[in-house]
């Protein structure tokens, strides 16, 4: 033990020194508590227990997540939630690219765009799927009705497998084309009209422009929207419950892994199994974070933001 | 000062100060919340003040403003929370957490869902519940008993069902106008299939929205459900309430007499389009329908439907076991389904009374227009009188889910009827299973 005022800085006495700073700070950690960290983990062990929410709970060890090992039910849920987000993110982001780079010239009532494809983004959802339930109806939608004044055959939109697919699918392009535009914008802002003077000098014409610097040149940017898009993709959940209600339409189709969840814990309060559910949607997210890390620690980890190789 | 990081004594003692009474503000706040939480489980502390949940619509706020002042007959007074969202959602976890439950509480039709958990509430036979059983419709008293014979769950409004039909489409496809000949002519489920399926002939329109309609009003008829009081799975029975009801309901998908609408947006686009003539629902459709194709006005009437009348939603009252005083609690009860209050709740948000007495009234029976000057309660109230005494399992709907997912496969996307009913059975049976309801 010393006694030398120079050697103060041991734990305990930081604590003593810095409290007030530490207390400044602790609101958030203590809401984090309360809100975040207790509810992960009383969940995991509500996901060893048979419990209806009010009962006593029942020890089953890990029989919730055997069950779902073997249950059609889920990954049904799975697959029809990675085939939604394959079918609204590409075309959502592909849209989203060719949206940013128009409203990146020199065009008339900029601003007024910019509002109007940022507008379905903060719509309300209810709203919207009543919209987009009318709009697709198969017997009294104006998409069957116009397939039809073509002379085409009408698709059951909302009975179908792949109606109903296509239809959630829909559902998130609209909603979300315009936040991604939005992003990309930023970033096409952020190139430096330099490169593209430099480009043009050397003769490249438009489309090279675009697909030899402009496609390069975000490409952290496109990163950042898929890793949001996934995480949206994977808890799609507000689209198919509003559009189709608590058990995701016609032969589940529309069921997805957070539909699910809420279905099974909420609709027939069997909470053990929801938070068993929750925690293997947890596994698929850190599973699709790795890979996420992995895209862009070893191919754009060594690239700077606005520099080209 | 804000700027200042010099560490002048005289700003870091008013930074001191200004932290320590945060602080104890913080811990004030903190020792408050736990007192609360490990005190009281009532939801106010005042001990003359019952609190009520309800929602929107459930209770008639004429009646509420009264009890508000007082409640007759008691010292007490009411004070009423009008719980917005996920209802259930919200009691239960207050009952889990044995905190802020109110002294009263109103309940869905669900009810049954609460059974497994009785002992959160008061049984109403200890106050005396005996003595009103015979003011309410027999079979809507047994739906507030719980499968070990506790009244827990008190009769409110209850859906009487029949058959609401367009009287014009009917006239154009050569089918009776009339109430009582439609009645007699489709008092059968045979006889209304064949009215459907001469109906879709003779002018392409569709008798019901879907299948499930019509297998859920079966079912909502009958004196058998999914399972026995006595927890006997009854739902694989080849003859049993399940499987008639699916068999029905495959025959009109079959027929091609279902419109295969769905979502509720699509069923109001049928309502007013006039693509569906009829639908078997219970009373309260009545003004939602009025609301949602108000220019259909004069074209409805309301029938019989086939087979027998059933019940469809309705809610009851509660008393959770932490209720400060279950007596005044009861008695608030007790006068707020008396058939006088239950006359004064049809006027003010039109709910059907459990109290048959109440039927008496001239204010129950007046001619509506929308219905073609039908007066529509009379038949409803005939309905009321023979909806079978009924009993609902907290687990139908763990079985009732897959049936219903299957009976849509058969109707939209043309499954064999009986791979679906095994894959529904298969459902059941496994979810059953999982939550050791089953073997």
């Amino acid at each position: 033990m010393t006694t030398s005022p120079l050697t103060t800085r041991r734990p305990v006495s930081a604590l003593k020194r810095y409290w007030p700073q530490y207390l400044a700070i602790s609101p958030f950690y203590i809401l984090f508590l309360v809100f975040g960290l207790f509810p992960i983990v009383f969940s995991l062990y509500i996901s060893l227990h048979d419990w209806d929410g009010i009962g006593t709970m029942k020890w089953v060890g890990l029989a919730q997540f055997q069950y779902l090992l073997v249950d059609p039910r889920f990954w049904n849920a799975v697959s029809n939630t990675f085939i939604i987000w394959f079918m609204s993110t590409i075309p959502m982001l592909f849209f989203a690219l060719v949206i940013a780079v128009l409203l990146h010239q020199n065009i008339r009532s900029k601003g007024f765009y910019r509002v109007a494809y940022f507008m379905p983004n903060v719509t309300s959802m209810v709203a919207m799927a009543l919209v987009f339930g009318s709009v697709f109806s198969d017997t009294f939608g104006i998409v069957n009705s116009a397939l039809k004044s073509l002379s085409l055959d009408t698709v059951p939109w909302l009975t179908s497998d792949w109606g109903i697919k296509t239809t959630i699918a829909v559902m998130v392009i609209w909603r979300f084309t315009g936040y991604n535009a939005i992003i990309y914008l930023a970033g096409l802002q952020a190139i430096s009209s330099d490169v593209y003077d430099a480009a043009k000098m050397d003769g490249a014409g438009t489309a090279r422009i675009f697909a030899q610097v402009t496609i390069p040149m975000l490409r952290p940017v496109i990163l950042f929207t898929v890793i949001t898009s996934t995480i949206g993709g994977l808890s799609l959940f507000t689209e198919p419950q509003v559009l189709l209600g608590n058990t995701g339409g016609p032969n589940e189709s529309g069921m997805t892994i957070v539909l699910y969840q809420y279905n099974q814990a909420f609709t027939q309060f069997d909470f053990g199994y929801g938070s068993a559910i929750g925690w293997a949607l947890f596994v698929i997210a850190a599973l699709f974070a790795a890979i996420n890390w992995w895209l862009v620690s070893e191919r754009t980890g060594t690239k700077k933001w606005g520099r080209t190789k | 000062m804000l700027n200042d990081e010099s560490g002048n004594p005289m700003d870091n003692l008013s930074r001191r100060r200004f932290m320590s009474v945060t602080m104890a503000v913080a811990g004030l706040a903190a020792t408050g919340a736990l007192v609360g939480c490990s005190r009281t489980e009532s939801i106010s502390t005042d001990p003359n003040l019952l609190t009520l949940w309800y929602w929107k619509r459930s209770i008639s706020e004429k009646l509420l403003d009264s009890a508000r002042r007082s409640i007759t007959g008691t010292p007490r007074r009411l004070r009423t929370d009008l719980i917005g969202g996920d209802f259930d959602v919200k009691l239960r976890t207050s009952l889990a957490g044995r905190a802020y439950v109110p002294d009263i509480t109103g309940l869905n039709s669900n009810v049954a869902l609460y059974f497994p958990s009785e002992d959160q509430f008061v049984d109403m036979n200890e106050l005396g519940a005996q003595e009103h059983k015979a003011d309410y419709l027999p079979w809507k008293w047994q739906f507030g008993v719980t499968p070990t014979g506790r009244m827990c769950f008190w009769p409110m409004d209850t859906g009487p069902t029949a058959q609401f039909y367009r009287t014009d489409l009917f006239a154009a496809a050569s089918l009776p106008r009339d109430p009582d000949e439609v009645a007699a002519t489709t008092n059968t489920w045979p006889a209304w299939l064949d009215a459907g399926k001469k109906l879709k002939r003779n002018s392409g329109v569709s008798l019901l929205a879907n299948a499930s309609i019509v297998y859920s009003q079966i079912v909502n008829a009958s004196a058998e459900r999914y399972f026995s009081p006595a927890g006997r799975a009854l739902f694989q029975d080849p003859g049993g309430t399940i499987r008639r009801a699916w068999d029905v309901a495959v025959a009109a998908a079959q027929a091609g007499i279902t419109a295969k609408v769905l979502t509720p947006a699509e069923q109001n686009s049928a309502w007013v389009s006039g693509k569906v003539a009829s639908n078997i629902e219970a009373v309260w459709w009545g003004p939602i329908l009025k609301s949602t194709a108000p220019n259909s006005s004069g074209k409805w009437a309301v029938a019989h439907q086939p087979g027998a009348p059933g019940n469809s939603g309705g809610s009851f009252l509660a008393i959770p076991k932490s209720c400060k005083d279950p007596k005044a609690a009861f008695d608030f009860i007790t006068w707020l389904t008396s058939p006088e209050a239950q006359i004064q709740t049809y006027e003010d948000v039109q709910l059907f009374p459990s109290a048959p007495k109440a039927f008496e009234s001239p204010r129950l029976s007046s001619p509506d227009k929308f219905f073609g000057g039908q007066d529509v309660l009379g038949v409803f109230q005939e309905s009321a009188k023979e909806v079978p005494i009924t009993f609902i399992s907290p687990y139908d709907s763990q079985v009732s889910e897959g049936v219903l997912k299957e009976l849509t496969n058969v109707e939209t996307q043309g499954k064999d009827p009986d791979r679906a009913w095994a894959d529904a059975m298969n459902q059941g049976i496994r979810q059953l299973e999982k939550r050791g309801l089953m073997k």
